[in-house]
């Protein structure tokens, strides 16, 4: 183990959902769950005392069992840029997703809750915020391609096929190498349509990293036919 | 009787100038001639008057043209009397006639103008007589009698000259016409009335009875005058003599003048001040008066010394003012005509308009009582109107005009409070004009009704008011009922997915796992089955969210009613336009309708999937007005909209009336179906950004 674990909070109500949590991050070696809380106060206080990598909380979360869980991330992501938040959450409703996302989605995951029960991809999550990316779950991805809504004034509505295509892949969390592979088309192709897109979408003036995420969050929120 | 307006108008002057003449004379020139001052007031004055008036009002009415014409020719008459009094006592003329023959030339330059203008009042008097009440020549022979009697004139000269004695000669050409003729013209008008009766004509045989009395008594008075022509004129008797003479003129004109104004004898509608028509009467009676007082003092001067005549002018004045008081009244009643007071108007239409529920009755009711308690040409009361109340409009009397009434009488608008519940038109009084009691009248009448039409509304909006809450209450009973057996339904629903869905899939899951452990106790590989293990659960996981959502959307509760229409709309496997005004982003509503609007568009979209076979959904959210405005349409297969009753559409319309919203569904065969609500706007918070 080249690597020392990953220090990592856990926020979640539910004791046998946390401890089980714990049990099987800690179970990889990789994570070491430095705290594990019942609520969003005692995951600000814990994040202020041990200032982990990462942090992982459920969604919902006393009193109001709410959305508690996204107004700490939130928190958390304000006052410590460093800090990755991956967002445990049992709706499969893509607005939640939006409402993390909606002031930026550096270093914040959104993942379905039973994505526990898939270790690597929780970790594979755990890592990409801690290093300042982004996640969505691919459910979530998966219910805005297969929607068949427009809106009225969508942006989306200038990509091509391809454009789309490369995006929802983007969307995916996927690399251009990875989306070169899906697609069958090569490296350089799959660099044009991204940058097309990009400028397509306005945003071509912005650093590599956040330009491709918000093409997703532009992707997510006016979803294509 | 055709001539001009102009030789009427001449007539007329000269007859007024002639009478001044003969006053002034009879008062200034020949002082001891005062026997005929009664005359002229007795007779002469009111007759002129009388056809002054008539004239003046109905110029081309025969009737009054005939009455002028009399007075006129009276007053003619008495100038020329004057006249010849003056010339024989100033200047010493000779005007008594020869016992046979002509008369000198200057005695008939007097004399036979006189005696004509006598024959020609009577000839005229004749001719009113008859042809009433409108003057003219009607049936067969009228013409030919009474056109003969002109044939009189002749006779002043006629009979001098073929030699009859002066005597017999006055006595034709000046006694018997005076004292006959009014008889004749009265029975000829008898013989008109049972003429006209046999013809049918209601307006001339009604004059039957007054004719009848009219003729007996002119020819009674003819009778006396001839006997009193016999008798000498003195004393008692001259008295007798005067009276009879005058009465025809006064009594003509009395009639006419009255009956002017009570059944319109003249034809024309006499709108004029009362005051004018009662000084009319008044002067005709109080000259009739003055005449036959001084006619009794006159005769009295016969008999006793000058001191104690005047005592009995004076005592006969005094006892003559009764009289003339009485007949001042009756004159007035007569031209003002019976009216009820306010009081007996509002006794009499107390109690019904305290009872009056049905305005088709009361308007009507309302109209003949005003009509008749004030003598109204016409009235028109309008009832109901401004608002939910129909219109009743009830009339009495003649017809109205058409169109607005002109002048200050435009109506009399019926209020209460603000409210113009209906208004009262009248036309003019049949007789006589307007008086503040009269406009009192109206008004209190105007109150009480604005009262009883506001009464009536009350009653009908309670009315309808209380069948609509009955409506209401019916109508949510059933709502009631089908809302609760639509949670008891959804409720089973979501036990049947429990416990034959979940619980079932867990049993399964439990069954796997004890089948992994008896792997594991064998010593074989449990991998796959754990793989699958994991993946039923996951299933059940996705199966327990499903149920959850749809118990209760939770990102309707957490984001709202756009989150959850678009997540929805995101999950329809056909293309959905969605159209949210930006403005309902940030805008959270109540719970119950922000529920509401949701499962109205989940409601639709479920309904478009299960029967419309669409290619296309458009859902629309808009604000306007205080209404939030939810619509989905689809371009399926519709249905008529006749046949909106299924228990989906009920439900919808249940769940968005109950709170307080309304649901259209147009539907066409073949052209889609488009389901619009709107929901009263109530906000919960505004989300800053």
């Amino acid at each position: 183990m080249t690597e020392p674990p990953m220090r990592v909070v856990i926020a979640e109500d539910h004791y046998l959902v946390r401890e089980g949590t714990r049990r099987l991050l800690e179970d990889t070696g990789d994570v070491a769950v430095v705290s594990a809380v019942g609520d969003a106060a005692e995951l600000l206080d814990a994040v202020e005392e041990l200032r982990p990598e990462a942090v992982i909380a459920d969604i919902r979360m006393p009193p109001s069992h709410h959305t508690e869980g996204i107004t700490a991330a939130h928190a958390i992501r304000a006052g410590h840029p460093g800090i990755g938040v991956v967002m445990l959450s049992q709706h499969a409703d893509e607005n939640y997703a939006f409402d993390l996302f909606q002031r930026g989605t550096d270093g914040l995951a959104y993942l379905l809750k039973e994505r526990i029960g898939e270790l690597d991809e929780l970790l594979r999550a755990l890592r990409e915020v801690a290093a300042g990316r982004s996640v969505v779950d691919p459910r979530i991805v998966e219910v805005l391609m297969g929607s068949h809504t427009r809106a009225a004034d969508a942006p989306l509505a200038a990509l091509t096929r391809r454009e789309l295509d490369v995006l929802r892949h983007m969307a995916e969390g996927k690399t251009n190498r990875a989306i070169a592979q899906a697609l069958v088309l090569s490296e350089s192709t799959i660099e044009k349509h991204v940058n097309s897109t990009f400028a397509k979408l306005g945003l071509a003036e912005e650093p590599q990293l956040h330009r491709r995420v918000s093409a997703v969050l532009a992707y997510l929120r006016h979803a294509p036919r | 009787m055709r001539g001009s307006g102009r030789a009427i108008q001449i007539a007329a002057c000269s007859g007024g100038l002639c009478l001044l003449w003969a006053v002034a004379t009879g008062a200034f020139l020949l002082r001891n001639n005062t026997v005929t001052l009664p005359w002229i007031l007795g007779s002469v004055l009111p007759c002129y008057c009388a056809g002054l008036f008539a004239w003046w009002h109905a110029p081309t009415h025969a009737v009054a043209r005939r009455l002028l014409l009399i007075g006129t020719a009276l007053s003619v008459s008495i100038g020329i009397r004057y006249t010849s009094a003056l010339l024989t006592t100033r200047y010493g003329w000779d005007l008594t006639a020869p016992e046979n023959g002509l008369p000198s030339l200057e005695a008939s330059c007097v004399v036979l103008p006189a005696e004509w203008v006598n024959l020609a009042v009577s000839i005229l008097v004749a001719h009113l007589l008859a042809l009433l009440p409108d003057g003219r020549f009607r049936f067969r022979g009228e013409r030919a009698v009474l056109r003969s009697l002109w044939a009189l004139l002749a006779l002043p000269f006629a009979l001098p000259l073929a030699g009859v004695p002066t005597r017999i000669v006055e006595y034709v050409v000046f006694y018997y016409p005076e004292a006959w003729l009014p008889g004749v013209g009265a029975t000829l008008l008898v013989v008109r009335c049972l003429r006209a009766r046999a013809a049918g004509r209601a307006d001339v045989a009604a004059l039957l009875p007054v004719a009848t009395a009219g003729a007996t008594l002119f020819l009674a008075r003819a009778a006396s005058r001839l006997f009193r022509s016999w008798h000498g004129e003195s004393g008692i008797l001259y008295l007798i003599g005067s009276l009879l003479g005058a009465l025809p003129y006064v009594l003509i004109s009395l009639s006419i003048v009255y009956a002017a104004f009570r059944y319109r004898l003249l034809g024309v509608d006499i709108v004029i001040r009362r005051s004018v028509v009662y000084g009319t009467l008044w002067l005709i009676i109080s000259g009739w008066y003055l005449g036959m007082a001084m006619t009794l003092g006159l005769t009295a001067g016969q008999y006793f010394p000058i001191g104690l005549s005047v005592l009995v002018a004076v005592t006969a004045t005094a006892l003559f003012q009764p009289v003339r008081a009485r007949l001042n009244q009756l004159a007035e009643r007569r031209v003002f005509g019976e009216r009820l007071s306010s009081f007996e108007l509002l006794v009499q239409f107390g109690s019904a308009l305290e009872h009056a529920y049905d305005l088709s009755r009361l308007a009507p009711q309302l109209a003949a009582g005003l009509q008749q308690g004030l003598g109204l040409r016409w009235a028109r009361v309008r009832l109901g109107g401004g608002g939910n109340l129909p219109v009743h409009i009830g009339a009495a009397g003649e017809p109205p005009p058409t169109g607005p009434v002109p002048g200050p009488r435009g109506g009399f608008p019926l209020r209460y409070g603000n409210d113009v519940l209906g208004l009262i038109e009248y036309g003019p009084k049949t007789e006589g004009r307007f008086t503040p009691e009269d406009h009192d009248v109206v008004e209190t009448l105007a109150r009480q009704a604005a009262l009883a039409v506001h009464n009536v509304r009350l009653a009908a909006e309670l009315s309808t008011r209380v069948h609509e809450v009955q409506r209401q209450a019916g109508e949510l009973d059933a709502s009631r009922a089908r809302i609760v057996h639509a949670q008891d339904s959804e409720r089973r629903r979501i036990e049947r997915r429990l416990h034959d869905g979940i619980q079932q899939d867990l049993v399964a899951l439990v069954a796997k796992l004890r089948l992994a452990r008896n792997r594991l106790g064998r010593g074989g590989d449990i991998d796959s089955v754990l793989t699958e293990v994991q993946d039923d659960a996951y299933r059940v996981i996705d199966e327990l969210r499903e149920v959850a959502h749809g118990i209760h959307p939770p990102v309707l509760t957490d984001q709202g009613l756009v989150a959850a229409v678009t997540s929805r709309a995101r999950r329809m496997p056909i293309p959905v336009t969605v159209h949210i005004e930006e403005s309902l982003d940030r805008v959270r509503f109540a719970l119950d309708i922000e529920e509401s609007a949701f499962y109205l568009v989940s409601e639709a979209l479920t309904n478009v999937l299960k029967h419309a076979d669409a290619t296309h959904v458009t859902i629309r959210i808009t604000r306007s007005g205080g209404w939030l405005e939810v619509e989905v349409a689809d371009d399926g297969v519709g249905f008529p909209t006749a046949t909106t009753g299924g228990s989906g559409l009920t439900g919808m319309r249940d769940r968005i009336e109950a709170v307080g919203g309304d649901l259209r569904i147009t539907s066409r065969a073949g052209r889609g179906t488009t389901i619009r609500s709107r929901l009263a706007e109530r906000v919960r918070e505004e989300i800053s950004d």
